[in-house]
């Protein structure tokens, strides 16, 4: 690794005296890396690179940091803001408290994308989106050009133009999603060919699909949107996250090894104050003290170095931070040199170049631990009742805080085949008292934008604008009605149900005035579905039968039995009888000579 | 010429026809019914059971549950025991309520220190004037990278289905749901069920989960997704087991899928070692009279509908659910059982859809054979069958005068079914009109009035339950002369009978009780059947002519013995050879229709009983 770094460095370095003499000064690169162990012995670490071209050299095609590959995509479908999506697992709220950029950079389980495209009307605007979509796809090795005009939904309220756009554009937003989608390496490659340093260098080089895709919850995201400063002067902006949490023990766990097998006798954790404690005989204690790491354990290598390419200004250079409290220990490699910050809690790490980097902490007992934000609001949405034909949609909502209400935009996209039934939806308050409301749904819920579905044309639209009371819980249920596919319409795959796109919750902060997105879990809709043999089978047995049948009776009815003279008087009367009464005399006359021959 | 003649001779002869060889039929297809389930065991009509789903791929992987990992199941079960003997040593002083509170709090703290997501839910049923209620604890392990799509669900109740204080099993839960959470494979999250009991607690949740409890069931606080599979542990002594027991009846009859249970039998048996049984035949050794006894249990179990575990409840939402109860004398010890229900979820863990490629209907004779329901459902078909050929017998047998003689109408061997009451077409005398208002009255109102004992039965309280059970002897005794006498006399209320009216009451009584049985033969097999062979007679129970004298002492004599197979004398005679109480039993009965939504009685009295009621009256109306 030194050796590479030794070669790319004086080409690094002209390349950096050619670009800083001309003109486009306005690019830079920044990387940053978080790691904050949570409870329940996992790590979240949150990857962060961003980047900036001028708009001018964006127009000119002149791609510096950003890829030209994603530029020109950008630039053919008329896309002026791109967010795109790629999630597995679940956030688990309820121990590791508010989700990492407040949710904004994650997307639900599978493929979100949505783009605000600059288009004079809507079938413009979406014959680019089905452009953009197919290109991406390309791109990322994700099946994005499944996302036709039944996934594709036009959100009114839920999301916000984040780039600064002027004014002359018509922007259209779409959304499209893709629940079923699994993300795994082959996305992981082309998003780490995007970054300047393609995963050699950097913090991106502890990218391994190995234990990226072990991780408990992992999300990438790619967000492009120009960016303009007080004075006009404009930059197109890519940002690219990793976010993701590893359960630290499996982590640790070598390649080689990794069934977690019962521990040998003697290493067990037990509670030895118990009467019965002895040496068959172990009441385990799970949580004695923080785990202990290191990078090189978790991520399988260590850091190598820090990306040439890196703009350092400012606080920028210190590129790994970890939140722990200051009085754990933490052995850092010797070039390497530790900034504690004032909080108590975090520390960040200014790299050497080309240097590998690593961090270990002991295992330690915990007596402080580093405070997680308690999140503004509980979501669940689950599919009730049973049965091939109806169901229902229970979504709860959980307020936590005591003295505030929260007021939140719902999505939800349905597919077309899960049909709901509006005039069904019905809101009930529980208090923390436990004491049921029931209040009717027009006074939890203040606005309602609902784009009904057209069968095999596009999926339901429902946003609704709630707000849930302080100390509450609010339920909202709708029954809905399951579709009968055609049999064509069925995947072809194993018929595991049909993935209901997650919701998304836009809680409308004004206080901070960061958007803070929640998104649900995906369901899965059971549908209707046939034994796709017993058709055929039934086929081949009709048709048997039929065709006996049929032909049967069919013959008893149109066949006439009659006697030999009396088909002999039939036959004689018809034209047809007549000629071939003749050709029948021809013949026996011109048989008669050939007997008379013989 | 021979056969010719004989046909024209069978035309000319509607008595024959029409009386003697629909008797006929309906005989021989009883006959054949009862043989053809006879026949069943033997190696030409059963089949080997094999793994359908490819997908299960069952004993296919090692299972790791050894080790270390039965000094916490000690530990555990330590902890649980002191609570128990607790509660136990200090007598009267800590009563029941918080006895359980302690082993809840106990449970709930075990399962949030192994990383799992905990909740509880209390509910409360009432029926037959007894509450029945308690708390259930679960605990959900997220599949590591799972999105709540799809579930397993484990049982471990407190007490199993027979009533047993099952430690072992609930400690194996929460041993196995510690070793579970260090898994990364699980595709599906695997949630750890602990109710108080076998009858109630999973009936109560598991109508929680889907949203449709009644509301004296607290809803769930957590939940996950489709719930793909689940299995019940039992394991209530304390020395080592020798066999597996495998219970897989549900309620109304319903099965989970075969698959199911032969993965169950093949993890058992082939990978673990320990045999398999069913239907408590512990010495099965193959023979003809063993498969032929488990597949009447089977039946029985079945026939009755109710709920033999845990797993029952599971299976009227469509999801498959077995209890593994651990049998014997023998070697092995819980870590076999518990690498069993690890290998069994490895199984379930693999399913890429909802079991659905083998049978939901069929009938085991060993774990290893079993028919389906091609093979088997011709047998209560043929005999729900012998009700409607008599029905349809005696209909057409209507359409005629019965003094006519057969030699004056050789060309209406036809009769026209499609001309009901109302025909106009009288040709010579020879086809009757048929006057339909008093049967089709009579039959419709008995079948409603089966709803007077169905509401009675489940309603009433369970300490009246024998009384009232007697009184419907005796109701049942006086009811059908009763109504024999008002339709014979007419009483001043209405015209007398004529003769073809018991024809008519007759046939559509017969009717619907075949359409029914041959309905219900296709959802509950055995129940159909055993209605079906205990409603047999009344095909055959003629309005008897003759002597006075004759008439009285055949038609007492019938009623005598068909009073002996009515729905409560039937119900009495059972509870006598079983050695169990009449209130225990419809207690039970009760228990079912309110809350596991059983629909046997139904069934009895508003099919079997309303037959069984015009059968006599009909054999008594030959008395007056």
């Amino acid at each position: 690794m030194t050796v590479l770094s030794l070669f790319s460095l004086p080409f690094v370095a002209l390349i950096l005296s050619l670009w800083s003499s001309s003109a486009f000064a306005s690019s830079d690169y920044h990387e940053h890396l978080l790691l904050q162990p949570l409870p329940q012995s996992s790590l979240l670490a949150s990857f962060n690179f961003r980047s900036n071209t001028s708009q001018q050299s964006f127009d000119q095609q002149h791609f510096r940091y950003l890829p030209r590959a994603l530029g020109q995509i950008l630039q053919h479908a008329h896309t002026k803001e791109l967010h795109l999506r790629f999630t597995t697992g679940r956030w688990d709220a309820e121990s590791w408290g508010t989700r990492p950029w407040n949710g904004s950079k994650e997307g639900g389980t599978g493929v979100e994308l949505w783009a605000w495209i600059d288009a004079p009307d809507d079938e413009e605007a979406f014959a680019k989106w089905i452009t953009l979509t197919q290109s991406l796809s390309g791109l990322f090795c994700a099946s994005l050009n499944f996302v036709d005009s039944t996934r594709t939904t036009r959100p009114v309220v839920s999301f916000e133009p984040a780039g600064d756009h002027s004014a002359a554009d018509q922007l259209h937003l779409l959304h499209g999603t893709l629940p079923g989608e699994v993300v795994c390496t082959e996305n992981l490659t082309p998003f780490l060919k995007l970054l300047p340093c393609k995963g050699k260098a950097g913090i991106s080089s502890l990218f391994d699909g190995h234990k990226l895709f072990d991780a408990a919850w992992q999300s990438m995201s790619v967000d492009i949107q120009p960016v303009c400063s007080a004075d006009g002067e404009c930059v197109v902006q890519i940002e690219q996250t990793v976010d993701m949490v590893l359960d630290i023990d499996r982590s640790k766990r070598s390649r080689s090894n990794p069934i977690p097998r019962p521990v040998p006798n003697e290493q067990l954790v037990c509670d030895t104050s118990k009467p019965y404690n002895s040496d068959d005989t172990c009441y385990p204690v799970e949580k004695t003290s923080e785990k202990a790491w290191s990078l090189a354990e978790i991520f399988g290598r260590s850091l190598n170095g820090v990306c040439p390419l890196t703009d350092f200004d400012g606080s920028s250079d210190q590129s790994v931070c970890l939140r722990v409290p200051h009085e754990r220990g933490v052995f850092i490699s010797e070039e390497a040199n530790e900034i504690k910050k004032d909080d108590g809690f975090t520390r960040c790490f200014k790299l050497a170049p080309s240097v590998p980097f690593d961090l270990s902490i002991p295992q330690q007992p915990a007596n402080t631990e580093v405070p997680l934000d308690e999140p503004v609001l509980h979501a669940e949405r689950t599919i009730v009742g049973h049965g091939q034909e109806r169901g229902g949609m229970r979504i709860i909502f959980g307020n936590p805080s005591n003295t505030s209400a929260v007021d939140f935009i719902y999505f939800e996209s349905l597919p077309w085949f899960l049909r709901p039934y509006i005039h069904t939806l019905h809101a009930t308050i529980t208090g923390h008292d436990g004491v049921l409301r029931e209040v009717p749904a027009s006074e939890i819920v203040k606005e309602t934008y609902y784009r009904p579905a057209i069968d095999r044309e596009r999926g339901t639209q429902l946003e609704l604008a709630l707000s849930v009371p302080a100390a509450s819980t609010v339920t909202l249920t709708y029954d809905f009605e399951k579709a009968i596919l055609r049999y064509t319409e069925y995947p072809p795959d194993a018929n595991r149900g049909f993935n209901v796109a997650p919701a998304v919750i836009r809680i409308l902060d004004t206080a901070h005035n960061v958007p803070i997105y929640i998104r649900s879990t995906s369901l899965l809709l059971q549908l209707p579905t046939p034994d796709f043999s017993m058709p055929y089978n039934v086929i081949i047995l009709t048709s048997t039968v039929i065709a006996l049948a049929f032909g049967t009776i069919f013959n008893i009815l149109v066949r006439r039995v009659v006697s030999l003279d009396e088909a002999a008087a039939l036959g004689a009367q018809t034209l047809k009888g007549r000629i071939l009464g003749k050709l029948v005399a021809i013949r026996d006359r011109l048989r008669g000579k050939d007997t008379k021959m013989d | 010429m021979a056969l010719k003649s004989a046909i024209r001779n069978l035309r000319n002869n509607p008595n024959l026809l029409y009386v003697r060889l629909p008797n006929l039929v309906s005989f021989i297809c009883i006959v054949v019914g009862v043989v053809w389930l006879l026949l069943l065991p033997l190696n030409e009509y059963s089949r080997q059971t094999y793994i359908s789903e490819n997908a299960l791929l069952p004993g296919q992987v090692h299972a790791y549950f050894t080790g270390s990992e039965q000094n916490i199941f000690r530990g555990y079960k330590k902890e649980l025991e002191g609570l128990l003997n607790d509660g136990q040593a200090r007598g009267g002083q800590k009563d029941e309520a918080e006895v359980t509170a302690a082993l809840s709090d106990k449970l709930q703290s075990i399962l949030q220190a192994a990383g799992l997501k905990v909740a509880t839910q209390k509910y409360e049923y009432t029926s037959a004037g007894i509450t029945h209620q308690g708390e259930n604890t679960y605990a959900i392990i997220h599949a590591p990278r799972g999105d709540a799509t799809e579930a397993i669900v484990l049982v471990a109740p407190w007490k199993t289905a027979d009533d047993e204080l099952n430690l072992n099993g609930v400690t194996l839960a929460l041993t196995l749901a510690r070793y579970f959470k260090r898994w990364s494979l699980w595709s599906k999250d695997i949630i750890f069920l602990i109710p108080p009991d076998s009858k109630t607690g999973t009936q109560a949740w598991i109508d929680a989960y889907h949203d449709m409890h009644p509301a004296s069931v607290q809803p769930l606080p957590l939940k996950s997704g489709a719930l793909q599979g689940a299995l019940v542990i039992e394991y209530p002594f304390e020395h080592r087991f020798q066999t597996l027991h495998i219970v897989y009846d549900g309620v109304n009859g319903q099965l989970p899928n075969l698959d199911l249970f032969n993965t169950a039998v093949a993890i058992a048996g082939g990978q673990m070692g320990i045999g398999a049984n069913l239907q408590e035949m512990w010495g099965h050794d193959d023979s003809y009279e063993h498969r032929l006894q488990t597949m009447f249990r089977g039946m029985t179990k079945q026939g009755l509908g109710y709920a033999t575990g845990a797993h029952s409840s599971f299976m009227p939402y469509h999801i498959d659910a077995i209890t593994l109860q651990t049998k014997g004398e023998g070697w092995e010890d819980e870590m076999a059982l518990g690498r069993t229900i690890e290998s069994l979820c490895r199984s379930l863990n693999n399913l890429l859809e909802h079991l659905h490629q083998s049978f939901f209907f069929y009938l085991l004779m060993q774990s290893n054979r079993f028919v389906s329901i091609g093979t088997y459902l011709p047998s209560a078909m043929l005999i729900a069958g012998n009700f409607t050929i008599m029905a349809i017998a005696l209909w057409i047998r209507t359409g005629y005068y019965p003094e006519s003689k057969p030699s004056a109408k050789p060309k209406n061997e036809k009769a026209p079914t499609e001309e009901k009451g109302t025909n106009t077409i009288v040709e010579r005398n020879t086809i009757a009109e048929r006057y339909l208002a008093l049967p089709l009255s009579l039959v419709v109102g008995l079948h409603l009035l089966g709803l007077v004992p169905l509401w009675v039965f489940n309603n009433v309280f369970h300490q009246y339950f024998t009384t009232t059970t007697y009184i419907f002897v005796v109701v049942d005794i006086i009811l059908p002369l009763l109504l024999a006498a008002i339709l014979s006399n007419g009483l001043g209320v209405s015209k007398p009978i004529i003769p073809q009216q018991y024809h008519l009451i007759k046939s559509f009584s017969l009717l619907l009780l075949g359409l029914s049985l041959s309905t219900l033969a296709t959802l509950n097999f055995s129940l159909s059947f055993m209605i079906g062979l205990l409603c047999a007679p009344l095909s055959f129970i003629p309005r008897l002519r003759g002597s006075v004298p004759f008439r009285l002492a055949t038609s007492s004599l019938g009623l005598v013995l068909l009073n002996l197979v009515s729905p409560p004398a039937v119900l009495l005679g059972v509870c006598w050879y079983m050695g169990v109480s009449v209130e225990t039993v419809l207690t039970q009965a009760a228990f079912g229709w309110d809350v596991w939504g059983m629909w046997t009685q139904v069934v009895v009295w508003c099919v079997w009983w309303p037959a069984w009621l015009i059968g006599c009256v009909l054999l008594g109306s030959s008395i007056f």
